[in-house]
């Protein structure tokens, strides 16, 4: 039996099943109801955000509790622009820039106490970022919010305002994934894994901990501010609200539950981002926040890899159903007899607790 | 010199309760090496269990007793059946687990008892007394007499008593204190539950000030963090006065430095850590930690 991964190594039917992707990507819009495709417009914003943090948590490990932060800079950043009527591009830019600046910044100095300082300092970018946001209401238009429309469909497209801000969102998203999974399978990609796994062998191999973190914190910034950029885009509005502590949250659940350092991960926790609250809001609103704790543990609990991982684990239990249902045949396609590294695991633990001091 | 009187005592009541919530942020760390983000949103669970009972026709008091038992049971709980778990593995995929512990906590207070503002009783009386010409609530006062209390008993439990000393044991060494045949792991249940204490005497004493919502102590939390980073860590008495300075000075900046005002005050911790943390990246008091490969 062939598996995914063998159909995917297979270089021509690659190039198939990308085409066949970037087609229907293409197509759907223009047979899709609105509603959709403003759906999924939304979770291209969010995916991108997820994948940002997906970065710097994933696969660098730090702990960012801020990412939404990046997103409300990059949204107010492109307001401002667009109001200002400078040219779309340089409004693109500068909402990745500006938010990658402030990035950096944070970075340089919540990186120099490691470990979980970076949690500690970020939690609290959007809790001042929100009377901050309030504050600076010259720029931000205050509580009240602040709009700019850009994204209405020109005249000579033909197109709804929906599928244009689709494409938009499209090309963006598209990119961004693109550049993000040539980060993480490049040079610095690796770097981020070392420093993730230990930060003493990876200084020892010459690569700066410091540096590396600094580094994808940033990256991350700008993935924000992107996805900032997108979320005007397809909203038009932005107010103190969007960035809100529970939002950050909620990119971090998204990611964890898509699966952390995984780039399809970011992808699955956009649409979880988006899904999920819908869902629950039309239960009960009141349920939201706890389902999302809920959802959030259980999937750490039970699938620690994210969804992303659904599917392996689905393979592995199903094929050692099938190797306990023919009892003549020696399981030796499932990997270790469980119960036995059921047991190893619980000594491993024992001895990691103790040798912790 | 009136108002700045009053400012500095309501700065350290403020102060005192970021020093509950990061003292029991401390308690955790030190005996499990993670950072308990659920710790505000578990003494806002115990201040809406405690409002519960006063709704059931319990005297105050009582009220926050049978809350801060119930408080510790929960901590101890969740300690054995969430948090073991994911102790000493990866402290990343733990801090997550505590946020998603967040996010349930502040969930189950929102289905109970809702998002509205709910009223809670003051433990100590809003009058005044005089002090140097400033006009200091009661209130005030006896929050920081309260947490300075607490501290002692504290100091008492972990330096005069042998549960204190076991519990020492465990945070300094899990592996020495299993083999000398402490249970580590009960232990750890305990550490908790002292941490939840602590979060439900915090939670208690700022709901008459700030009403009861699930996300209440969001803020107060952001604070303990600033402290127990500016305190470091390791130093329980560090973190505490870095609280009181922290309620302090963000209540002078907020009134002497308009440009600041008393919306952005609390990026006034944050300034301060990104300065400190220039200068001395491990905190105020921390000890620099040595890794070997």
């Amino acid at each position: 039996m062939r598996t995914m991964s063998s159909v995917l190594a297979h270089k021509p039917t690659r190039v198939i099943l990308v085409a066949a992707v970037a087609i229907v990507l293409i197509v759907a819009p223009l047979i899709l109801p609105a509603f959709t495709n403003q759906t999924l417009v939304r979770i291209g914003v969010y995916a991108v955000a997820v994948l940002g943090l997906n970065i710097v948590m994933g696969y660098t490990g730090q702990v960012n509790l801020g990412q939404i932060f990046f997103v409300g800079l990059g949204a107010y950043v492109t307001a401002y622009g667009v109001n200002a009527d400078w040219n779309i591009i340089l409004v693109f830019i500068a909402a990745c820039v500006v938010p990658g600046l402030v990035g950096l910044l944070v970075a340089l100095a919540a990186a120099r106490l490691g470990g979980l300082a970076i949690a500690m300092v970020t939690i609290a970018l959007p809790i001042v970022g929100v009377p901050l946001a309030k504050r600076l209401d010259g720029f931000t238009g205050g509580s009240q919010g602040i709009s700019a429309r850009f994204t209405d469909a020109p005249d000579w497209s033909g197109l709804y305002n929906d599928q244009w801000q689709y494409y938009i969102v499209l090309v963006v998203t598209v990119a961004a994934f693109l550049l993000g999974r040539n980060l993480v399978r490049g040079k610095y990609g690796r770097a981020f894994t070392v420093v993730r796994e230990n930060e003493a062998v990876a200084a020892s191999m010459g690569i700066s901990p410091y540096r590396t973190k600094v580094l994808a914190f940033t990256v991350a910034s700008i993935f924000g501010g992107a996805s900032g950029f997108l979320y005007l885009a397809a909203v038009q509005y932005t107010s103190p609200e969007t960035l809100s502590f529970g939002h950050s949250i909620g990119l971090l659940a998204a990611m964890v539950i898509g699966g952390a350092g995984s780039i399809i991960g970011a992808l699955i926790g956009g649409a979880y981002y988006v899904f999920v609250p819908q869902l629950t809001n039309a239960i009960d609103p009141n349920l939201t926040t706890i389902s999302q704790g809920a959802i959030l543990l259980a999937v750490l609990f039970l699938l620690p890899q994210g969804l992303v991982s659904l599917p392996r684990v689905i393979r592995r239990l199903t094929r050692r159903g099938t190797a306990r249902a023919t009892p003549g045949n020696p399981p030796h396609n499932s990997p270790v007899h469980q119960p036995a590294t059921e047991a190893a695991r619980e000594g491993l633990e024992k001895t990691e607790r103790q040798d912790r001091s | 010199m009136g108002t700045f009187i009053q400012l500095v005592v309501d700065g350290l009541s403020t102060g005192s309760i970021y020093a509950a919530l990061a003292l029991a942020i401390v308690l955790v760390n030190q005996a499990t090496g993670l950072i308990n983000f659920a710790q505000g949103g578990m003494a806002v669970l115990s201040a809406y269990i405690a409002y519960a009972f006063t709704q059931l026709g319990l005297p105050l008091i009582l009220a926050i007793l049978v809350a801060v038992v119930v408080s510790f049971l929960i901590g101890a709980v969740i300690e054995r059946f969430l948090v073991r778990r994911f102790e000493g593995g990866d402290a990343h995929t733990a801090v997550v687990v505590t946020i998603g512990l967040l996010t349930l906590v502040t969930g189950i207070s929102a289905v109970f008892w809702g998002y509205n503002n709910l009223p809670f009783e003051s433990l100590f009386p809003l009058t005044g007394v005089e002090i140097f010409g400033a006009v200091v609530s009661v209130r005030s006062i006896a929050t920081t007499v309260t947490i300075l209390a607490i501290m002692g008993v504290l100091q008492v439990l972990f330096l005069r008593t042998k549960l204190g000393l076991a519990l020492r044991a465990v945070a300094d060494n899990p592996g020495s204190a299993a083999f000398s045949g402490l249970p580590v792991g009960r232990l750890l249940m305990v550490g908790w539950g002292l941490a939840a204490v602590l979060g439900a005497i915090a939670g208690v004493l700022v709901a008459p000030q700030l009403t009861l919502t699930p996300g209440m102590l969001d803020t107060a939390l952001v604070y303990a963090l600033a402290a127990v980073i500016l305190g470091g860590l390791s130093s329980p008495i560090g973190c505490v006065v870095a609280a009181w300075a922290i309620g302090v000075l963000e209540n002078l900046v907020a009134v002497y430095v308009p440009l600041v005002g008393h919306d952005l005050k609390i990026a006034v911790p944050f300034v301060l850590i990104f300065v400190i943390l220039v200068i001395r990246p491990q905190g105020l008091f921390g000890r620099k930690v040595v890794v070997r490969v």
